[in-house]
């Protein structure tokens, strides 16, 4: 057996065994090579659910990981109903439509817990007709996630969760959810307007996928793009580019 | 002056009546026992009273001083008939020590005229009614005590009396009020009672042999009761979007279930699934003896909605969803935006039902808003040494933002037409600025007030961008 041959089959098996992880629901592919090709099946995969965090300020806002969140979930309102369950009500529709999202179709839930809000979201996964559902949670443990998992295999609708700490909380070391078919952090990112503007450019976030089911890691520059996806890359950024800039800083 | 206010059966065999002097009754019967009279306590009690009635007529209202009217209509059957019905009410008000009289009639006036002066329990239908009516005192009338007795003093004893005369000469001499009076008695004008609640036909009442106390048994009468009015709704191929199940207790207390759902519905299996949740909050006391079903929001449903493809429609499909989360949450907690047309971005969206069909108009995607909108603006420290420019640093929860880029202003008056004219000045004007500091973080800055008049301009941050 040659090498090429040994490593032929090395490859089928390692797919073979990963086979239960690539969705079966499809995926949705951001157009550009250097993010689709960290993603198994070459997207993001539809029927699981994904996990977005922020930090400092932002694991408080959860402004920019919303942002991100509602452009990844945009597409997907063509398919059927998208249900958005918050910890706090400071979702400005308005804001939402600037982005581009359906907002005036979105219902919105209110939960007063992080365990009332994963519940809603995993009753709201599992209901037909629903194809995106995002949730926004502190915490989610292992069983949680499984329980989501479940729900998005049984209702084929993609999850979304926000981690959001309460305003005032403390801060906890956070862990990313192993459940997760993917686990994104969002930052975000000085925008570049066009030359000779004064004002601002398109939105741009530091988006780095942090773990992924079967798939790899990275790390770019996302803008905000009129395109078929919602998301343009601008740059991809290497690792020590990623530890080099914190994305907030504390001043005194 | 004080006089008696109303007497008990004892004191008219007496010869007490109400309106005498309380110094003449006291002559009369020394040992008379006198209690101050508090008719704010009486209203109260009429009201207490008229929502005990629930258990007869969801349509009830009180008549002050000492009087109900319940809209019957469509709801005799489930007694067995009109006479039943008002006998169980008798007996039902004896127990608690409350002496009646009542009269079933086809309008309120001819019932109210009945049950006073009428042959007790009277049962009047349609074509009787001036018959009925015809040998009843003017007073039978629902008249001003003056106006009654005018009529009186002319000769004119009964309200058949009335019925020989001229219209135009009755309303001359006795005013407006006495023809109409007539009319609404006779069914020949409509008179509006101010119910309690609507009048609806669809209620369902399970009368229980036994008073139940058992949770499993207010569960299996929830079933019951479900599947009897689910039944009449399918018939008539109807559906509600609001049902209210009453456990009325022996002491007259109701502990109720509220439900309202996302779409019209009749399937009793799922509304029991709803209401039974619910169950366990309820207190049977010493015991259920009766159970009612209420249905509200009662609107036309055809069979099923099927879509030409056999799939329920996205709307169909959802309720479910949207009934477990009202279900677990509270019906404030589930809603959609919806654009409504202020200045003021606070007021730029309102809570619509989660599945109502959206508004044509949306909002102005090119405005900059933000992704999350305080409710409370949050006072911030800034440095903006330019007037009319945005700041140069913020300081907001203790960290500071050093703004690299911004675009606006954008002038946002406040909407003076809500408040006097007076009120409205300078200082309530907000220039919203759209700034990103150095890491790219996008906030919503306002200053509120003016720099050449008023009070000095302060800082303000109202959202933050994506």
């Amino acid at each position: 057996m040659s090498k090429a041959e040994r490593l032929q089959r090395a490859r089928a098996r390692i797919a073979a065994l990963g086979k239960d992880d690539i969705s079966v629901a499809g995926v949705l592919a951001f157009g550009d090579p250097r993010v689709d090709a960290r993603l198994p099946g070459g997207g993001l995969a539809l029927g699981r659910w994904h996990e977005a965090a922020g930090e400092g300020l932002e694991a408080e806002t959860a402004a920019t990981t919303a942002a991100f969140v509602s452009l990844l979930a945009a597409p997907l309102a063509t398919r059927g109903a998208v249900l958005w369950v918050l910890r706090r009500d400071d979702l400005y529709a308005p804001g939402l439509c600037g982005l581009g999202f359906p907002a005036e179709r979105l219902i919105q839930v209110k939960a007063r817990n992080d365990d009332a809000a994963l519940a809603a979201l995993e009753d709201a996964l599992g209901q037909s007709g629903v194809a995106a559902a995002i949730g926004e949670a502190e915490e989610i443990d292992l069983t949680a996630g499984r329980r989501l998992q479940l729900a998005c295999e049984r209702g084929g609708a993609t999850g979304f969760v926000i981690r959001r700490r309460p305003f005032g909380g403390r801060t906890k070391a956070r862990e990313a959810a192993l459940a997760a078919a993917s686990c994104w952090r969002v930052a975000p990112s000085p925008s570049v307007p066009e030359p000779g503007d004064p004002g601002l450019g398109p939105p741009r976030w530091r988006v780095a996928l942090e773990r992924c089911r079967s798939g790899g890691s990275g790390a770019w520059i996302m803008e905000k793009s009129h395109g078929a996806h919602p998301l343009r890359v601008v740059a991809e950024l290497a690792d020590h580019e990623l530890a080099a800039t914190p994305a907030w800083r504390m001043a005194g | 002056m004080r006089r008696l206010y109303a007497i008990d059966e004892g004191a008219a065999a007496l010869g007490l009546f109400v309106g005498q002097k309380a110094t003449d009754a006291t002559a009369l019967v020394p040992d008379l026992r006198l209690e101050e009279a508090d008719p704010g306590a009486d209203a109260d009690a009429l009201l207490v009273l008229c929502d005990w009635c629930a258990r007869f007529s969801p349509a009830a209202a009180p008549d002050p001083p000492a009087g109900l009217f319940l809209d019957i209509t469509g709801l005799a059957h489930l007694w067995g008939g009109e006479a039943e019905l008002g006998q169980d009410l008798i007996v039902r008000l004896a127990r608690s020590g409350v002496a009646t009289a009542f009269a079933i009639a086809p309008t309120p006036g001819a019932a109210w005229a009945l049950a006073r002066f009428g042959p007790s329990g009277a049962i009047v239908a349609e074509g009787e009614l001036a018959q009925s009516l015809a040998p009843l005192p003017i007073e039978a009338l629902r008249l001003e005590a003056e106006a009654a007795r005018q009529i009186a003093r002319l000769g004119l004893c009964a309200i058949g009396d009335l019925a020989g005369l001229e219209r135009p000469a009755l309303a001359r001499r006795f005013g407006q009020v006495v023809l109409e009076r007539l009319d609404q008695a006779l069914g020949r004008a409509t008179e509006a009672l101010v119910f309690r609640r609507p009048p609806t036909p669809w209620l369902a009442r399970l009368a229980l042999v036994e008073p139940i106390t058992a949770p499993d048994d207010l569960a299996r009468v929830a079933v019951d009761i479900s599947r009897q009015l689910c039944g009449r709704l399918e018939e008539r191929g109807m559906a509600a979007r609001r049902f209210e199940l009453g456990f009325h207790r022996l002491d007259g207390e109701i502990p109720s279930v509220r439900l309202s759902l996302a779409m019209a519905d009749r399937d009793p299996a799922r509304l029991a699934r709803l209401l039974s949740p619910h169950l366990e909050k309820i207190d049977p006391g010493f015991g259920v003896e009766v159970v009612t079903l209420l249905a509200g929001e009662v609107e036309p449903r055809p069979p099923r909605a099927l879509r030409l493809d056999g799939e329920p429609t996205s709307a169909e499909a959802l309720a479910p969803l949207i009934d477990r989360l009202v279900g677990r949450l509270g019906e404030a907690e589930v809603w959609r935006a919806e654009p409504y047309p202020s200045f003021a971005p606070e007021r730029a969206t309102r809570r619509a039902p989660p599945l109502s069909a959206p508004a044509q108009a949306t909002w102005d995607p090119e405005r900059p808003r933000p992704l999350r909108l305080f409710s409370r603006p949050e006072p911030i420290e800034a440095v903006a040494p330019i007037p009319d420019d945005p700041p140069v640093l913020f300081r907001w929860r203790g960290l500071a933002h050093r703004v690299k880029r911004s675009e606006g202003p954008e002038r946002l008056a406040e909407e003076w037409w809500r408040r006097p004219f007076a009120a409205a000045a300078p200082e309530r004007i907000r220039d919203y600025y759209q700034v990103e500091d150095e890491a790219g973080a996008r906030f919503w800055l306002f200053r509120e007030g003016l720099y050449d008049s008023g009070p000095p301009p302060r800082w303000w941050l109202h959202g933050v961008f994506g």
